[in-house]
């Protein structure tokens, strides 16, 4: 079980904390907690959607035990703060058809963990929204709109990055 | 169709449903078109990330020696020959029962050959009769450690082989991977992190096997 698995689990916890030792940690918590609830299954949802659910739960359980924000998944109110821009026209519009990894990883990196979270799970790791929905417990429309801030953050972020880059000598 | 409608319906877009009325305004408005441009590439370049890591040697490590303490996970018990099972010992209570006579009369002359617990365990301590030998891939301290979880809780004894060799063998793979790659740190740090559960697990011996 360990085996099949392990590398979904890690991967995961490894996008959302960027830190090797603290996502071993993390996928370690998981399949603790996997082990010792197993005898809960009852078959409700695939195996692996109930392992990443509780894999994605110790890591927001720690990221709340470090204080860090997170965009409640249910939240449909949009604040100045949270919604990224859709910024139209400019210099600088488009991303102009590739993208330094680097500066996604980074970008990634720097989004809110709930929209990290679906970011993550949908456009990194491939999962589909049903899944993501079970995974992150929120429904299948919320999960498609997270995912659509999420990915208007992120090109907002890689924009601003390239603008910072751009404007060093 | 305005922006704002576009805007609307740009995450079914993205998931492939594009409509007539939908590509008529992308030929014509370039900042829609410039925006579903760019999610599509993020979208896309956000799956080459999927990466094939996997987690340190010491993670299963970690997740097994938890379970073992907790007793979720046990290793199988060694079948005993039916050839040479007396009659007599087939029955479970009757096996603990005479083990744990053995181990009784072990400890008296034991206790007997060398004064009290107390000051055979400053040195080295002679293994009791019921104590099963130990095998050569232990340490000098390994031996010890199990030698006095052996003499005072020997239903423990089998256990703590278990979890020693499994730390050793971290441990060995870990000194491996420095001695390759000695000045990577991910190396290092799986080092330390192995040389720690082997502590962990000489101190639960020890706590364990305290009267």
């Amino acid at each position: 079980m360990y085996h099949l698995h392990r590398r979904r689990v890690y991967s995961l916890c490894l996008r959302m904390t960027a830190n090797t030792a603290a996502a071993e940690d993390l996928t370690q918590e998981a399949f603790l907690q996997l082990f010792r609830k197993i005898s809960t299954f009852r078959g409700e949802a695939a195996f692996s959607t109930w392992l990443h659910r509780m894999a994605v739960n110790v890591v927001l359980m720690q990221l709340r035990k470090k204080g860090l924000p997170i965009v409640p998944l249910e939240d449909t109110i949009e604040t100045e703060e949270e919604t990224p821009r859709k910024e139209l026209g400019g210099v600088d519009s488009v991303l102009s058809g590739s993208i330094d990894r680097l500066q996604l990883n980074r970008a990634i990196e720097a989004l809110p963990p709930g929209y990290k979270t679906i970011f993550v799970l949908h456009d990194v790791e491939g999962y589909e929204h049903n899944e993501i929905a079970e995974i992150v417990g929120c429904s299948i429309g919320n999960s498609k709109s997270q995912l659509h801030k999420a990915r208007l953050k992120m090109r907002e972020l890689l924009k601003t990055s390239r603008a910072a880059k751009a404007s060093k000598p | 169709m305005t922006c704002a409608e576009f805007e609307a319906v740009l995450p079914e877009m993205l998931e492939g449903e594009v409509k007539q009325e939908q590509q008529e305004h992308l030929r014509f408005c370039s900042s829609c078109f410039d925006l579903l441009s760019d999610l599509s590439l993020i979208a896309r370049e956000a799956r080459s990330l999927q990466s094939d890591v996997e987690p340190g040697p010491r993670v299963w490590s970690s997740v097994e020696i938890a379970l073992r303490q907790e007793g979720l996970i046990h290793d199988p018990q060694p079948q005993m020959q039916k050839a040479r099972r007396p009659l007599l010992w087939r029955p479970a209570w009757a096996l603990s029962f005479g083990a744990v006579f053995l181990v009784a009369i072990a400890g008296l002359l034991y206790e007997r050959g060398t004064g009290s617990p107390e000051v055979a365990g400053l040195g080295i301590i002679k293994p009791a009769a019921s104590n099963a030998t130990v095998p050569d891939d232990y340490s000098p301290d390994d031996i010890e450690v199990l030698q006095d979880v052996g003499s005072r809780t020997p239903a423990m004894l089998a256990d703590y082989k278990a979890n020693l060799r499994k730390v050793n063998s971290y441990v060995r793979d870990a000194e491996q991977w420095v001695r390759s790659n000695p000045s990577d740190e991910v190396a290092q740090q799986s080092l330390i992190n192995a040389y720690e559960q082997r502590a962990v697990v000489y101190q639960m011996a020890l706590d364990r096997s305290q009267p």
